[in-house]
């Protein structure tokens, strides 16, 4: 097997991203919406105007806090769940490799760490399916998921929280969290779209989130020898790829810059006014940048949804491909490599 | 001019542009005077009210001494003893609300008036969590969307009268108090008939700071 038969995930790890991505994203959407409204006014208006934004945001947020009880209950219970979740947790190697590889960036080590080289087209007994890259992401999004939750939660009810805490400044250091932590979430997730979308092998979307890895074929090898290569080679890197991941690595790059810049030069949420260094959002570069950065998170949602158009296609065309073998009972395949395409096929 | 023995409707010194408004807790009886007049005059909704009198250490006497003079007992850490202080939006300097407002809605105007605008604000409740003086109110805290989400409805709060101040008349709690424990006027002028009444300032520094920024020195 090699690595580009990228099936990692259980079908339910997939479906699951799918739905926690559309979660995410309306969380994002509305959040920043409120956040940043100046900049944002569009958003807000399609969404309802104030109170629409922040109804969609709490029970979005309802939605998120489901899912997540959901996927840990499932971890528990089932003993895939059970034994991908050891899988996940680093362990000495992804210490190793992180090392090696900072040592490498430093000019201190030879050659960067097996685990890094995912893409480089190795194999998987050559590289680890999951490396300490794949471990971190997942590692980084549940506790900044799980966190955002429960600062979320507290915050629903700020006199509730007041009361709680016997202060106000608690009320106001969780409301304050959550605002950092969802500028810093959303740093993470337009980067991942950009990592797994616009990856030359797998561009526009890599698939290995959206096709469970029982539907993927153990090797792309046509006998069944182990292959001499993993078949990068075979793949052609798309025409377009060039020009659209330099756009849109540049409006990540600058989407993720302007809403920290924004959030620090927007007097108030999140940064409290005495802290904030700028003068309030008039700035037309900000309203740009932000609005690019919001961009960059819609493109990850088509994508996502192109990813669940692919899965579906990918599903029939795996039932075409059975076909042969029904026909055997008297009827005759159509074309004589055994394989009718979908022009093919009648009913 | 207020004299020794004419205090009377002296506490509305001037309106408008850079007015203040602050309490003289010597004064303050705790009649109610100033919320039935802001109820009446902005038709505030029945559980509502825009104003309110905080009594502090009900029915306790002060230390020895100073027991009408709650200002200066805490100015010497001493306990003021059974204190009113009427409560409202003090139009801060340095509003803590309009800092951490996500929406902007609550603006600090040119002429000194801390605004909430109706319709920009999603009831998030952050500025209740900020104001250091209690003064946003959430009434629909139960109605339409509010009530389904659990969200504050929007926030309302004392205007100090702004329209009122734009015809040169007073805010009404101000106008209304029998004993003129509602100062309007300019910091100067608010600071200085504290000093002429002997009466002391009660907020500590920090909300000092906070209700007139760099002004605040005029009460030292
Ligand atoms: S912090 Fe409170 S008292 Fe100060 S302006 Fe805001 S609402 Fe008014
Ligand atoms: S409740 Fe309204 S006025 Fe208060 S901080 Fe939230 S949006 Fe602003």
């Amino acid at each position: 097997m090699s690595n580009l038969d990228h099936g990692k995930f259980t079908r339910v790890t997939t479906l699951f991203h799918s739905l926690l991505g559309l979660d995410v994203f309306l969380l994002f959407f509305t959040g920043y919406a409120i956040m940043f409204n100046d900049e944002l006014w569009w958003m807000l208006t399609l969404m309802g105007g104030a109170s629409g934004v922040t109804a969609i945001h709490r029970i979005t947020g309802i939605g998120l806090v489901a899912l997540v009880v959901f996927w840990i209950t499932l971890q528990l219970i089932s003993s895939t769940g059970r034994s991908n979740f050891s899988k996940i947790l680093p362990a000495k190697d992804d210490i190793d490799a992180f090392i090696q590889d900072v040592q490498f960036v430093l000019g201190r080590a030879d050659e960067r760490h097996p685990s890094a080289r995912q893409f480089a087209g190795y194999k998987a007994d050559e590289v680890p399916l999951l490396s300490y890259i794949g471990k971190g992401v997942v590692a980084i999004f549940s506790i900044e998921l799980t966190l955002l939750a429960i600062s979320g939660l507290l915050i629903w009810s700020k006199t509730g929280l007041a009361a709680m805490f016997q202060t106000k400044a608690a009320a106001m250091a969780f409301v304050t969290f959550h605002g950092l932590l969802g500028v810093i979430m959303l740093m993470g997730v337009m980067f991942h779209i950009f990592e797994h979308g616009m990856h030359p092998a797998f561009y526009p979307v890599e698939t290995k989130a959206f096709i469970p890895r029982s539907m993927v074929p153990e090797h792309h090898g046509d006998d069944d020898e182990e292959p001499d290569t993993t078949g990068i080679e075979r793949l052609s890197l798309s025409p377009s790829w060039r020009t659209v991941s330099t756009v849109f690595g540049a409006m990540t790059v600058i989407g993720i810059v302007s809403v920290l810049v924004g959030s620090i030069f927007d007097e108030g949420y999140p940064v409290p006014r005495e802290l904030a260094i700028g003068g309030g959002p008039s700035s037309i570069l900000l309203t740009v940048g932000i609005n690019l950065g919001m961009i960059v998170l819609g493109v990850g949602l088509v994508l996502s949804m192109y990813g669940n158009v692919l899965r579906i296609r990918w599903e029939q065309q795996l039932e075409q491909e059975r076909e042969p073998t029904t026909a055997a009972d008297g009827g005759e395949p159509q074309t004589d490599g055994g394989r009718p395409d979908a022009g093919d096929s009648e009913n | 001019m207020s004299t020794g023995n004419e205090v009377m409707h002296d506490g509305v010194m001037s309106t408008g542009e850079d007015a203040r408004i602050f309490p003289d807790v010597e004064a303050c009886i705790d009649c109610g005077g100033c919320v039935v007049s802001c109820k009446r005059t902005w038709d505030v909704p029945r559980d509502e009210q825009r104003i309110s009198i905080a009594t502090m250490l009900e029915g306790q006497e002060a230390a020895s001494g100073l027991n009408a003079s709650s200002g200066k007992a805490i100015g010497q850490g001493e306990s003021p003893g059974e204190t009113a202080v009427p409560m409202q939006c003090y139009h801060c300097s340095n509003a803590p609300c309009v800092s951490v407002c996500p929406t902007d809605s609550l603006i600090s105007k040119e002429n000194g008036f801390v605004r909430v605008r109706d319709d920009l604000c999603i009831g998030c409740q952050y500025c209740l969590s900020a104001c250091p003086f209690g003064a946003p109110q959430f009434p629909d805290e139960d109605s339409g969307v509010a009530n389904l989400v659990g969200s504050g409805g929007t926030m309302d709060k004392c205007t100090m009268c702004e329209e009122r101040q734009d015809v040169g008349k007073g805010p009404a709690c101000a106008e209304e108090c029998a004993t003129d424990a509602i100062l309007v006027g300019t910091p100067a002028q608010i600071s200085d008939e504290l000093d002429n009444r002997d009466s002391g300032t009660f907020f500590n520094d920090v909300a000092m700071d906070i209700i007139f920024g760099d002004d605040a020195s005029e009460f030292q």
